[in-house]
């Protein structure tokens, strides 16, 4: 997907960024999940060479940085839409129709986990409980939730987003 | 009383009907940092003695008493070590530590400041799921307003004494709740627990003593050091003293947080404070601790007082107070299969039991779905269930072992049906 001539460096505000995380931890490693936190938001989602400009960065090995990647559900190693919206798909947003809403979104955006909208706006990342069982069955739109969701309701809110 | 802490009804939520309390001003106004200024003045073996006396017992699930576990720390004050506050709040149906830092960030971060001066740590984090950015966002604003203040950082309030304090996002990883794979991922690495011992107390984060506590049990230290552990013994029980935090959701017409004293039933719990049954359905079960706990049946349920001890005497656990409330129309096959597919997506991966298991687990349901699921499959998962209990680094093995057991045991018939009828779509 991605080539290697692509090139990827942190903004210098992201930059300062980064220099301001290191200082919050006693050793390099330790900042690893901030920094790719920074570094997809700045990106969208986390490429090889993205990889390797971190592992260059911070002197931890690219294989290491792969595992961290893969292991945890809010990095993206594949390209992600503009938008990512994460459905609640646990005991109490299940209940109330959460899955049912995460089938019925995919299929209108016609598509399946994480891959791009054919317009590139969202994508779509089914999810364990989100802690917020109240407003359940509930979403995360990038970084906000949305909560007491239909089906209807959801695809009105994301067919607002740019 | 509109802008001033109601100490006297609630140890945790005393300021949460002040509007705008994030705000350090508004916070002290209230009464907000008192209680850590006067700490600075006292013994911090004193500190971890009334803490000790109080009976606070861990609100992130395990129920450990907080004070017996700040004694196994340390008491070497120049030793490099840490204190942790577990907010990764991952556990199925709790939304508590939520729910309180995003109103009250500050009273988090004074009881860390005391609890700091009492276990002599230089540098915090609070540790917060990936999920929770904007409030993640909340605390970082409320640490830089108690940097401002002169709380954190070099020689607080000129006591001579240092506290550097950061939040650090998770990013997705039920299993980063568990105290050793948190720290693993507070390294830079996989969230993967590690074997106990030796404890994180003694041996954490980078290799030193680290101290890791729930939003709750911390939050709750200003309290305790205000009024005193015999004031905080005024609710709950003997064993279960103080008040809790429970997250309730599901066939109740007011889903939401509350607090009240541990002990209080759960039949209170659903007919006073959560505005009763949904549509005035009849109750079927009640998930009381999270879904790693075995369901009470309404019968149980009805009857059951939530502390640690009752809850227990009823075959489950009291867990994190995430309470899950069905009524009659749900199935409770549908339940433990949302529940299994949960697990397995979550094990880390580490030990075969746990790996497998969660999968085979999980695979029956699936099974279901094609139609190739039979009767039997009942007694499969039991015997699954069994044979993962007790034999993993972690508690997650057991996490989907005990609700498979448990639904088996209360509702055996109805999972029988529900496993060999197929919607095939």
């Amino acid at each position: 997907m991605s080539s290697t001539t692509e090139k990827f460096e942190f903004t210098a505000a992201n930059m300062e960024k980064y220099k301001e995380l290191l200082t919050r931890y006693d050793d390099v490693e330790s900042a690893l999940l901030p920094v790719l936190h920074l570094a997809q938001e700045q990106n969208g989602w986390l490429p090889p060479h993205v990889v390797n400009y971190i592992s260059n960065l911070m002197n931890i090995p690219t294989i290491k940085i792969k595992e961290v990647i893969s292991f945890y559900d809010m990095f993206y190693d594949v390209p992600v839409a503009r938008n990512v919206v994460q459905v609640c798909t646990n005991i109490s947003c299940s209940m109330f129709g959460g899955r049912e809403i995460y089938q019925g979104l995919l299929k209108h955006f016609d598509t399946d986990y994480l891959t791009p909208s054919r317009d590139g706006r969202v994508s779509l990342q089914k999810m364990e409980c989100l802690g917020a069982c109240e407003i359940a069955p509930c979403m995360r739109v990038n970084n906000d939730f949305v909560g007491n969701i239909t089906l209807a309701s959801a695809i009105a809110k994301l067919e607002e987003l740019p | 009383m509109k802008d001033v802490a109601n100490f006297k009804d609630y140890a945790l939520l005393s300021y949460h009907h002040i509007q705008g309390v994030h705000n350090i001003d508004i916070f002290e106004r209230a009464g907000g940092y008192e209680t850590m200024k006067a700490c600075f003045d006292k013994d911090p073996e004193a500190i971890k003695e009334e803490v000790k006396l109080s009976g606070l017992r861990g609100r992130g699930g395990a129920g450990f008493a907080t004070g017996v576990k700040w004694g196994f720390f340390t008491k070497d004050r120049n030793a490099k070590k840490y204190l942790l506050c577990n907010a990764d709040e991952s556990e199925p149906g709790t939304f508590k530590d939520r729910y309180l830092v995003e109103k009250n960030p500050h009273i988090l971060i004074e009881g860390m400041i005391i609890s700091a001066w009492a276990l002599g740590t230089q540098r915090g984090y609070i540790y917060i799921r990936g999920e929770f950015y904007q409030q993640a966002v909340m605390l970082e604003n409320a640490i830089k307003e108690a940097y401002a203040k002169g709380y954190l950082g070099k020689n607080i309030l000129g006591k001579g004494f240092d506290f550097e304090l950061a939040v650090h996002r998770g990013a997705g990883a039920y299993i980063c709740g568990e105290e050793t794979a948190l720290i693993s991922s507070l390294e830079g690495k996989k969230g993967q627990p590690k074997l106990k011992p030796p404890f994180p107390a003694i041996k954490g984060y980078r290799g030193l003593p680290t101290m890791v506590n729930n939003v709750e049990s911390l939050a709750a230290v200003p309290w305790i050091m205000k009024f005193g552990a015999a004031a905080y013994k005024q609710w709950g029980t003997e064993k279960s003293p103080g008040t809790k935090l429970f997250s309730i959701s599901g066939d109740v017409n007011k889903p939401g947080v509350i607090e009240v004293p541990l002990s209080t039933t759960l039949k209170d719990i659903i007919e006073i404070h959560c505005g009763g049954m949904r549509n005035g359905n009849k109750l079927k079960g009640v998930i009381p601790g999270g879904s790693s706990s075995p369901i009470l049946n309404a019968e149980e349920a009805y009857a059951v007082k939530m502390d640690y001890e009752d809850v227990a005497s009823k075959g489950s656990m009291l867990g994190s107070g995430a309470i899950i409330v069905l009524d009659e129309t749900r199935n409770m096959g549908e339940v433990l299969k949302w529940t299994l597919e949960f697990y397995h997506h979550e094990s880390c991966g580490q030990c075969t039991p746990c790996r497998e298991g969660t999968g085979w687990l999980d695979g029956v349901f699936k099974r279901r779905d094609t139609g190739k699921a039979s009767k039997s499959d009942v007694a499969l998962l039991d015997k699954i269930a069994a044979s993962m209990r007790g034999q993993t680094i972690c508690a997650l093995a057991d996490a989907a072992a005990m609700p498979t057991q448990g639904i088996i045991k209360s509702f055996r018939d109805e999972l029988e049906q529900y496993v060999t009828t197929t919607t095939k779509k």
